[in-house]
Parts: C-alpha cells; structure tokens; sequence
C-alpha cells in the first residue's frame, strides 16, 4: 500500500482535482484505490457523487471509535472507493491532539487497508496544522500542486522551509506545476526553468483547462467525460511519472 | 479470494442470457460495455513456477497490460507488478521484490507464454432506487485454443461477482438469489483446466525417464522404448537449443544425445549393425557440436564467481576475458544452429524416430535382440559396478589425477544405465542405490569441476599477459587447487559407503541373485 498526499497550504490550486483525477487513473490501472477526502469542503466527495458524511462523525473515525472500515463508500468506478469528508473534519487538529500521538494517527487509521488497496490518496485541507503533520508522517510521497506564480512559489519555499525544521528533510516531496496558463510569459518561464528549490518538480503540468472546471457539472474525473482533452491527457502522464518515481522509492527501500 | 469476491459456475445447460433475465426479475440491473480480456500465463519450459505453486500472469483488456504475480496457491491475493510486459530472463527483471522471489525459481531460465485464455466480458451493475452501483458482477466466457488446432473452444463461463463498499446488505440479498439459482463456486483453476484441454499436465516436461518396462520384454522392443523416450526430450529441446539464449535446453539436449550414445554403445549386439554404425556417427556428430557451446556457457557461469576477489583492473580484464568468450559463443551458437536446422539434420532425425516406432516383430528367439531385458539388465549393471570397484579401490591420495577422472566416467556409464532400467526393479531400494551412487558422483563431479575451473584459469592468465590478473589468477588457482584437495579428501568417505560389504551385498541380491 502507497500513501500518496496531494497536499498544498494554499487553496484553489489544483489538489482536489488533482486527487480526483489520480485516484479514477490508479484504479483504471485495475489498482485497488481508496481516496480519502480529508477536506471539510467535501469537494473530492461531491465529485464522486458520495454524501460528504461520516457515520458517527469525524471525531469518533480519528479516535478509532468507529471502524473505518464501515466509512469507505465504493463509487460509480471499479477499484476506487473513497473515504467521504465530514464537516466535522474542520476540527480536525482538535481531534487529533486528543489522541495519543497525534503524528502517527492517519497511519495508524489505515493500517487494517493495508492488504486491500493498492493505493491511498489523501486529498487535504490547505493549512499547516497538526492535521497536516499528521498527513506527512503518514504519506510516501507528498505531491506539490504549485501554480507558477512568484507568490505560489514563496509558498512552496516555505513548505520546504517547514519540512526541513521540521524533521521531514528526508520526506519525498514532487513539486509540479498546476494551472499553467501558456498564454502568461511568467507561466512558461518558470514551468520551463523551475527554480533551484524545487529539485523533483514532475516533468508533466496540469494546463489550466476548462474541462477541470466542468468536473464540477458532470461530476467525475476528466478522463471519464473528456478522455482526450489536453487536461485527461496531462494527468494521465502525471500519473505515469508519479508510478515511476513510486516505483524508484520502492528499489531505494530495498 | 478476497474479502467479499465471488465466482460461480453457470452451467452449460443455461445460457448467459438466461441468467441475466433471472437476475433482471429481481434487480434493476444494466448491461456494460461487452469487453475481451487476454489472460496469458508465464512460466518456464520446465514449469518451474507451476511447481512451487506460484503464477506470473499477463493481463490485457481495453486499458494498459498489467502483470500479475501470485506466490503460492494460498495467497489470497494477486499482487499487480510496477510492469506492463513480462520479461524474458532474470536479469532484464527490475530489482524489486519479486526479482527476489522469482531468482531462485526461474534462475537461468526463460519465461515463455505458456497458456493464453481470451475472455468475453459481459459486465453487468445492479443500481439502487437512486441510480448507484451497488453491486458489481461479470459474466466471463472463457475461450481456449489448444496448441495443435486453430479451432478455440468455450472452456467455461463463470459469474464473478463484488461488493461495493457501503452496500453490504444489498451483496447480501444478491448472494441470496445466487444460492437459490444453486451455482457451485468456482475453484481457481482456469489454468489447470487449460491446460487439461491440451492434453498434458503442468510439469509435464521431465528429463526423467519414467518408463514402464516389462521384464520379460525382448531386449530390443525395450531399447526402442528407451531411445525413443530420449528422442523425446531432443525434439523437446531442439527449438530452445537453436534459440540458443536460454543454455538449460542445450544441457537437456545434450544429455539426452549422451544418453542416446551410451545405450547404443553399452549394448552394442542389440540394435541392428547398420543401425549403431549410421547413427552411432549421427549422435557423436551432435555431440561434436554441442560440445564446445556446453563448455562456453559452464565457463561463463562460473566465471562471474571469481570476480568479487579481482582487483579493479582485474574484473576489467576479466570482463574481456567474458566477451571475448561470448563472441566464441556466438560463433559456435551458429554452427550448431545450422546444423540443427539442416534439411540433413531433420531428415536423419526423422528417420530415427521412424526407426525406433517400427513394431518388433517375427524375432529370432536365439537372437541376442530377442533376450529379455531384465537378464541383459542384471548382468550390464552389476559388471559395470564392477568395474567401479575395480577403479575405486586402486585410488589412494597419491593416485593421479587421470584415474579419478575414469572413475568418474565409469559411474556415469554406471548410472545412465541404472536409470534406462529402473522400472525393472523394486523402486525403493533401486533408488537408494542410485542415491549412493549420487553422492559418489558429485564428488567425483566436484573434483572434475574444479580441474576445468584451473585449466580455464590458466587460459585467462595466459591471455592476458598483465602483472595484476597473472597474480590473481595464480591466487586464485591456489585457492582452488586447495579446495579440490579437500574434495579429493572427501572421496575417501563416500566411496567407503560405496563400497562397503553390506552395499555390495544389496547389489549382488538385486542384480545377480535374483536372476
């Protein structure tokens, strides 16, 4: 099982869509996949035309009061479940530091998933937060969705900043670029030279693409209603590169 | 299979459409997109992988291939592989877990696709009141082309079935109507029954003999038998052999023409003169030719072995030592290529097999052809021990090297012969006997080994005139020299059980007594 968070402190660039569209192309792969929404929003949620609702609630789920288990809802696609948001996830960091060890939490929730999927992404809330700490001890990989804008960028320098006083220098982080507008001279600029402090930025970058945005209308990834869209066809190169990256994680465990 | 998965059998007297009309008067069901599905199953000429239980499976629908490893019978689980082909030898393997797992079984060996099954998916989701997927099943139809016919046939069809998550109860109620339709669930073992299509059983492939000789069969109806069995595992090993990538078929030829020489020249009155003088040459021909190709490749497995001790500039000379034996290989490789695939080559083949099928009939029963097997049998086994003894018992630590290599190629005559009659004698003890035999055998085999090792040492120091590989060569020949010491010392003890009284005794009782 591979722990894959789509993680970002800014909002609206890109990790909701991002989780969506990675999740349906993992499981098309005939990979058992679970999404878990972890954004209060719901957003991944509405997308997969699932209740953003957990039964019981969210504080008993993080607790382990509840079984997981009973959480997961299948979708309209084969091999993809999903973990539905709750709104009570907003108090997430509260819950979380009412356990034990708040870090290893989400870890530990996933553990009785270990043999049955393949692959879990976890869509997160954009903050910084126990919640989020929580999320990088438990992913493999963190994926960066960074729109290429100077500000976006100062961003991503403070995450980096984060993770190396933090005690997350060794953590596997892949950058990329999301929402690249190529009719913006800075856009092309920066996705073509990224900056020195982004080593491992994906070579592969989401457009921004009109076909995101009706994710919204038909409620399902890119790839099922607009296969050939310049935008199915980007994450569908992300994801490959993504597997291979994964896939040199796993030799350099050995 | 896993949690929540079903697979039934539908029966051949009820049609796929029938069973979704049973399932259309209970469900609100819809029909999905019609599918085809390549299940292609990998495993080694010799069936290693089915052997220890274990499958490597290509798997092609409308999306991407994936490949699909399974350990052993008993894991519940198929794992997908980071892979999108199979590949053919280990070494083009990523490192990765299952390169790990996969090593020891396949070893030098190629995966071949083995057996392929095409599927006609008719997947089919029963929804909620709302329009959800709450159950999830597939009517597979399986189709199966055995290899001698281009006619495929229906193999089986089956219903699979899973729950989607968060609708339990509704799985339930399906498996419900399922139960009151009576279906028997489905085993996994479409590849068992693929392969009983075509006649055989995995692990099939076997350089054992296995024969069932009568022991009152004339000597020559018996000899055909085991030579045709011989040419058997040749025609087996031919297309390998001239592929010439993957070196056991080459060991499985050769020895099985090795075989084929020594029956003919063991038991020389038996067969037809004109017969053992054409085809006495053939054989010898073919191992003229398989010999130096056999040679190359034992050199460059061995070789990789004294690598670790080189110096830098010794494993760069080492390494063209390696090509340079490779570029030889290659220019062998074609020449007994061409052989094989000579019009000469198949004609004489042909022939042989035409030979050996001809019936024995209107023998001479004073004929030597004529004795039954089991006397020629007896008396051919227990001289050749014999004559084991004979040649052990003169050997002490002083003896030269020449005498434990006779030895060594008596025992092998010894139990080539053991085994071409085997089936004559009481199973057990006659295995025992083979067994210690065996353990004789490596020894000696040990001892011949590490003579050829030395010999191709030399050849590389002498090939390469250079001050760091001549001294680690010359430190590695010691080495070797030392352990072929200790192997000789070790002769001592297994030939003592060899030879010792009570083993003679069960000789004498199985091969001569008994007559």
């Amino acid at each position: 099982m591979k722990i894959i968070a789509i993680y970002n402190i800014k909002g609206g660039v890109g990790k909701t869509a991002t989780a969506v569209n990675l999740a349906y192309l993992a499981s098309t792969d005939g990979a058992n996949t679970l999404l878990w929404d972890l954004d209060p929003q719901g957003a991944t949620s509405y997308y997969y035309k699932v209740k953003p609702k957990v039964k019981g609630g969210g504080k008993k789920l993080i607790e382990g009061k509840s079984d997981i288990e009973d959480a997961v809802r299948g979708t309209d696609y084969e091999d993809l479940d999903i973990l539905p948001a709750d709104f009570s996830y907003r108090n997430m960091d509260l819950f979380l530091d009412q356990t034990k060890k708040p870090q290893k939490r989400l870890r530990k929730l996933l553990q009785p998933f270990e043999d049955e999927y393949d692959y879990v992404f976890l869509d997160c809330p954009p903050s910084i937060s126990s919640a989020s700490e929580a999320v990088f001890a438990a992913s493999d990989v963190l994926l960066v969705p960074t729109i290429p804008t100077t500000l976006s960028l100062r961003t991503y320098k403070q995450i980096r900043k984060f993770f190396h006083e933090n005690g997350y220098a060794e953590m596997k982080i892949l950058p990329f670029f999301a929402m690249v507008d190529r009719r913006k001279q800075m856009h092309r600029l920066i996705v073509e030279h990224p900056p020195s402090f982004m080593p491992g930025t994906l070579r592969s970058y989401i457009p921004y693409a009109s076909e995101v945005e009706k994710m919204g209308v038909h409620r399902a990834p890119v790839g099922v209603f607009a296969g050939r869209s310049r935008a199915a066809v980007s994450y569908r190169n992300m994801w490959e590169e993504v597997k291979e990256d994964l896939h040199l994680l796993e030799s350099e465990l050995e | 299979m896993a949690k929540n998965q079903h697979e039934y059998i539908l029966p051949e007297t009820s049609s796929t459409a029938d069973f979704i009309a049973s399932l259309q008067s209970i469900f609100t069901i819809r029909e999905e997109h019609e599918a085809v599905i390549w299940r292609t199953f990998y495993d080694t000429f010799d069936w290693r992988l089915f052997n220890q239980g274990a499958s490597l499976e290509l798997y092609k629908d409308q999306t991407s291939p994936k490949v699909y490893w399974r350990a052993d019978k008993d894991s519940a689980r198929k794992i997908q592989l980071g892979l999108s082909s199979v590949p053919r030898f280990i070494d083009h393997m990523p490192r990765s877990n299952l390169r790990k797992q996969l090593e020891p079984i396949q070893k030098m060996r190629e995966l071949l696709p083995r057996i392929k099954l095409k599927i006609k998916r008719q997947p089919i989701v029963v929804l909620n009141d709302e329009g959800r997927i709450i159950v999830r099943l597939n009517v597979d139809e399986y189709w199966f082309r055995p290899a001698k016919t281009r006619a495929a046939h229906v193999l089986g069809r089956r219903v699979s079935s899973k729950a989607v998550k968060g609708y339990q109860e509704n799985y339930d109620q399906y498996l419900d109507f399922i139960q009151q339709l009576e279906l028997r669930t489905a085993p996994d073992n479409m590849l068992k029954l693929a392969l009983a299509e075509t006649g055989h059983s995995a692990g099939d492939y076997t350089t054992k003999l296995n024969l069932l000789l009568d022991t009152d069969e004339p000597l020559i109806a018996a000899l055909k038998e085991i030579l045709a069995r011989l040419s058997e595992i040749i025609h087996q090993n031919t297309p390998g052999t001239i592929r010439g990538e993957d070196t056991e078929y080459l060991h499985d030829y050769r020895v099985a023409v090795r075989k084929t020489r020594s029956v003919m020249s063991e038991i020389k009155d038996a067969l037809p003169p004109d017969i053992v003088n054409t085809y006495g040459k053939f054989f010898s021909m073919l191992g003229k030719y398989t010999g130096p190709v056999r040679d190359i490749d034992v050199y460059l497995i061995k070789l990789d072995k004294y690598q670790k001790n080189l110096s830098k500039e010794g494993k760069k000379q080492l390494k063209a030592f390696k090509l340079h034996l490779q570029e030889l290989r290659k220019e062998k490789q074609a020449a007994l290529k061409e052989t094989l695939k000579s019009s000469e080559y198949k004609q004489a083949m042909k022939s042989w097999d035409e030979y050996l099928q001809q019936p024995v009939e209107n023998l001479d029963e004073n004929s030597p052809q004529a004795r039954p097997v089991s006397t020629v049998a007896d008396k051919l086994v227990w001289e050749l021990y014999q004559q084991t003894l004979e040649q052990g018992n003169v050997i002490t630590p002083e003896s030269p090297a020449d005498d434990i290599h006779t030895l060594r190629k008596t025992c092998k005559k010894l139990r080539y012969v053991m085994e071409f009659f085997q089936s004559l004698y009481p199973a057990r003890r006659i295995r025992e006997l083979i067994l210690v035999l065996k353990g004789l055998q490596d020894v000696l085999g040990d001892f011949n080994d590490y003579a050829v090792h030395i010999d191709m040492l030399k050849e590389f120091r002498k090939s390469v005139p250079e001050e760091s590989v001549e001294k680690a060569m010359t430190a590695m020949i010691k080495e070797l020299k030392k352990k072929q010491a200790a192997v000789r010392a070790g002769f001592a003890e297994q030939y003592a059980q060899y030879s010792s009284q009570d083993h003679i005794d069960e000789f004498r009782e199985i091969f001569v007594d008994s007559r």
